[in-house]
């Protein structure tokens, strides 16, 4: 059968090591993250991303390796028009292959990412609570540990893990840093935490990430990241 | 001539239902001495009683009055004998075959609307800051573009289904005729209450309607919770009958592992239509009494809670994606062994993926929330459950591939779509785990990237294997062929232009920028942003282009087209061993099943229809 020629098979397999190069240069370029990893949770996420690159254009090379050869391989030819194909209905040992091992590599990836999850979401000593408050269009900040007074500018130091303790006033919101990566949403009538801690000091930017309506495009917010001496200088200006 | 098509009438009772029901409100409320207007509960119960009053001026309710009052109603079968044969499409027929081309048209007619929503705000999203388009408009037509196309999706599937499945079964109807036009029926109340959702201050929380932005806003929301209540009723009657029909209806032979597959992938949906679509109807049905009765579901100053909506809208909201792709994956299945003059590889292990993707689609809602502030450790296991999505998923594809290998492929139209549909539904499986793992999603949710990933998933798995199936059998539609040229212009246009469209959205997406958003930073991605959403824009108008070449060739070869032999493919599936067009009456002799669906190759045919059988079928 013309479908069983080994020459085929050999020839399939190279091109999918190939193509699974081609595809993560590809998507690499394609789907770049920002550069700047801002937070001690962006190199997991973004490596975690990396990892996921490859699984897709590994899956994706070998899908589109078979399917595309097939496609010129096996293509009619002049004069076979009233031929048909080679003729087999299936095969278990294959279809248990590619049910065993897709599931496998799942599992996995399921491991990867609740070790990844575990990391980036533990609690840390010595942590900061920035409790953060969501309304329509516009963010509030405080730090009950340091004092009574709100802001509408958040600034942290450097280096100091946050637990931020968050809730919406109206409607849903979501944090998110870009540079950061993690995002959490706000919600009225619960409170909802995340843990984050920042690593390069500078100016960023706030933007909710859950539709909030009319103006929820523009309910941004400055954040701060500064040294430890210059945050404390800023607290005591604050409680004057 | 108009008022003797049930459409002019429904709508006509539609608009009349609508505001008789808006006065009884009003004088109700004043007998009560209350406020003579209240909007919510005023439109709530003129929209509904709107709703009914169309499906009884559309006459999908005649019979059904007829038995109450005791009288009988054989079942008509054939064009009305009072007047031309092509109003039946535009009022209530009893023949499946009129019933599945209402449902595709509509279903091309919606996906017009939707689509064109899309291209108004891609316009917009064109360049970075406000051109056009406002930001209250944009916030609407997010949501609207959504319901829009996913009403279009539903009639698609219904179209397909109810098409196809008695065909490839050789049944003469559905199992339920008259439930069978009332399902299709109901459907076009609810989609003029979706569209005029927008003249009464539309919905601007996006298509997922998430309170309490959707408890909150303008009445336009009401409209969306009934309009959806309609629709989602047409799905839970239409799997019903799908269901019967496929179960009860077959031919002599003809066992389950027999079937035609897409009757497989049909069972699945509706097996899910069926049980899950109460989800949503209640998701809405508690928004709705919580804005019309105070009562405190979501709202925590009532007690309420926000996120629990999101639970129950997300165990419909995702199987329902099921819905949406396991019917194109059917039509995947059934062509590819035809083109490629071949056994359709693993056929039950095609089969049993379907049901097992069901299964575990209602498991895996949760993925949407990880970051709603939902208990933490329930993000594991559902980032679990919904990994494992990947392997029946996974069977599918390398069976399809395992079909073409050593067949001999040829390449019309129909083939065309389903080539681009496999390569179309990978990027946007392959686009699922990265989402599906909890620390990636804390980036990636609520961006770009999932705006791609969820359009190269329709896209894949309804788009293009719609447009597949519509090419495929237009033939035994009309009787006519599509012009090939045409039909090739269309997928030359669409897929280049779709992979463009979503990757520019992933692309984007990675780069930081936030879903539904009307303006973006122009400084995203180092200034790149921009340029890739022009691209993006450009890419989504070929593809309004291209469809409309589609529209163009199915209009026109409808008419001139040339005649169609009774089985142009050379398919073994029973519809295609009758006359193009199909007779009024579909099968002239029952049909026995003698060998395997697709056994290319075999010199054995799949069914036999023996005339001597005849006499006896008719009795």
């Amino acid at each position: 059968m013309r479908s069983a020629n080994p020459r085929h098979f050999l020839l399939v397999g190279l091109l999918v090591v190939v193509f699974t190069l081609v595809i993560q240069w590809i998507l690499d370029k394609s789907l770049p993250l920002p550069a700047l990893q801002a937070s001690a949770q962006a190199g997991a996420i973004d490596n975690l991303i990396g990892q996921h690159i490859w699984l897709i254009a590994a899956a994706g090379a070998l899908v589109l390796v078979v399917m595309v050869y097939a496609m010129i391989a096996f293509r009619v030819r002049k004069g076979e028009e009233d031929l048909e194909g080679d003729y087999f209905h299936g095969h278990a040992g294959l279809e248990i292959t590619w049910t065993v091992i897709p599931l496998i590599v799942v599992t996995v990836f399921g491991v990867i990412g609740t070790q990844v999850l575990t990391d980036i979401t533990a609690e840390q000593p010595d942590e900061l609570t920035v409790e953060v408050v969501g309304l329509q269009w516009s963010w509030r900040f405080a730090y009950p540990e340091l004092g009574d007074f709100q802001t509408t500018q958040m600034v942290v130091p450097v280096n100091r893990p946050l637990r931020l303790s968050m809730y919406a006033e109206d409607v849903l919101h979501s944090f998110w840093v870009v540079e950061w990566r993690v995002k959490q949403d706000l919600v009225p009538g619960i409170e909802t935490e995340m843990r984050v801690t920042p690593t390069q000091t500078g100016e960023f930017q706030l933007r909710c990430a859950e539709l909030c309506g009319l103006r929820h495009a523009y309910m941004l917010a400055d954040v701060l990241v500064v040294e430890q001496a210059e945050f404390d200088a800023w607290i005591a200006e604050q409680l004057e | 001539m108009l008022m003797q098509l049930g459409l002019t009438r429904g709508l006509i009772y539609q608009a009349a239902g609508t505001l008789l029901g808006m006065a009884l409100t009003m004088l109700w409320r004043l007998l009560a001495g209350m406020d003579l207007w209240d909007r919510e509960t005023v439109f709530v119960v003129g929209f509904l009683v709107g709703g009914f009053a169309f499906m009884w001026g559309v006459g999908a309710i005649d019979d059904w009055i007829d038995w109450c009052r005791g009288k009988a109603t054989p079942l008509h079968h054939g064009p009305p004998k009072d007047k031309p044969a092509w109003t039946r499409y535009f009022s209530t027929d009893y023949n499946h075959k009129v019933i599945g081309i209402q449902y595709s048209i509509t279903s091309l007619l919606m996906l017009l609307i939707g689509g064109s929503f899309a291209l108004i705000f891609r316009a917009e999203l064109a360049q970075a800051d406000l051109q056009f388009l406002g930001m209250g408009m944009y916030n609407k037509l997010i949501g609207l573009h959504g319901w829009a196309v996913i009403a279009a999706i539903l009639l698609g599937v219904g179209g397909m289904g109810n098409y196809l499945v008695p065909l490839m079964i050789g049944a003469e109807d559905m199992a339920f005729p008259r439930l069978n036009a009332f399902a299709f029926w109901i459907n076009v109340p609810g989609a003029v209450m979706l569209l005029a959702s927008v003249f009464l201050g539309g919905f601007d929380a996006g298509w997922t309607a998430y309170p309490p932005l959707s408890t909150s806003g303008a009445v336009g929301f009401q409209l969306l919770f009934l309009a959806i209540y309609f629709i989602g009723l047409s799905s839970i009657l239409g799997s019903i009958n799908i269901l019967v029909t496929v179960f009860t209806m077959r031919p002599p032979g003809m066992d389950l592992f027999r079937i035609p597959i897409f009757c497989w992938a049909m069972i699945a949906t509706s097996l899910i239509q069926l049980t899950a679509t109460q989800a949503i109807g209640t998701a809405f049905l508690m928004g709705l009494s919580e804005r019309m009765l105070g009562m405190g579901f979501f709202d925590p100053e009532g007690g309420g809670n926000p996120i629990l909506f999101q639970h129950i809208f997300w165990f419909y909201s995702h199987p329902a994606v099921y819905v949406f792709v396991l019917p194109g994956l059917g039509i995947i299945s059934e062509l590819l062994p035809v083109f490629s003059r071949k056994p359709l590889f693993g056929y039950k292990w095609i089969a049993l993926s379907s049901l097992a993707i069901a299964l575990v689609g209602f498991l895996v809602w949760g993925h949407h929330m990880f970051t709603s502030g939902y208990s933490s450790y329930l993000r594991i296991p559902f980032m679990i459950s919904t990994l494992l999505v990947a392997v029946p998923t996974g069977v599918k594809f390398f069976s399809w591939v395992a079909t073409m290998w050593g067949g001999r492929l040829r390449f019309p139209t129909p083939m065309l779509f389903t080539l681009g549909a496999i390569s179309v539904f990978l990027l946007g499986g392959l686009t699922g785990p990265i989402l599906a793992t909890v620390a990636s999603d804390l980036y990636l949710h609520d961006t770009y990237f999932v705006v791609g990933h969820f359009h190269a998933t329709l896209f894949g798995g309804f788009v293009f294997p719609f447009f597949a199936a519509i090419y495929f059998w237009f033939p035994k539609i009309t009787g006519r062929m599509y012009n090939e040229a045409l039909g090739k212009l269309h997928f030359y246009i669409m897929t280049p232009a779709f992979w463009l469209m979503s990757i520019g959205q992933m692309t984007v997406g990675t780069m930081g920028m936030r879903r539904r958003i009307v303006d973006y930073d122009p400084l995203l991605g180092g200034g790149l942003v921009e340029a890739r959403h022009l691209e993006t824009t450009i890419a989504a108008f070929l593809i309004g282009i291209s469809i409309l070449i589609m529209i163009y060739n199915l209009v026109v070869s409808a008419e001139i087209g040339v005649r169609a032999p009774s089985n142009p493919w050379r398919s073994r599936s029973p519809e295609f061993q009758i006359p193009s067009p199909i007779p009024e009456h579909s099968y002239a002799a029952p049909l026995r099943v003698v060998g395997e669906p697709y056994d290319y190759g075999l010199e054995e045919s799949y069914v036999t229809m023996d005339e001597s059988d005849a006499a006896e079928h008719h009795t």
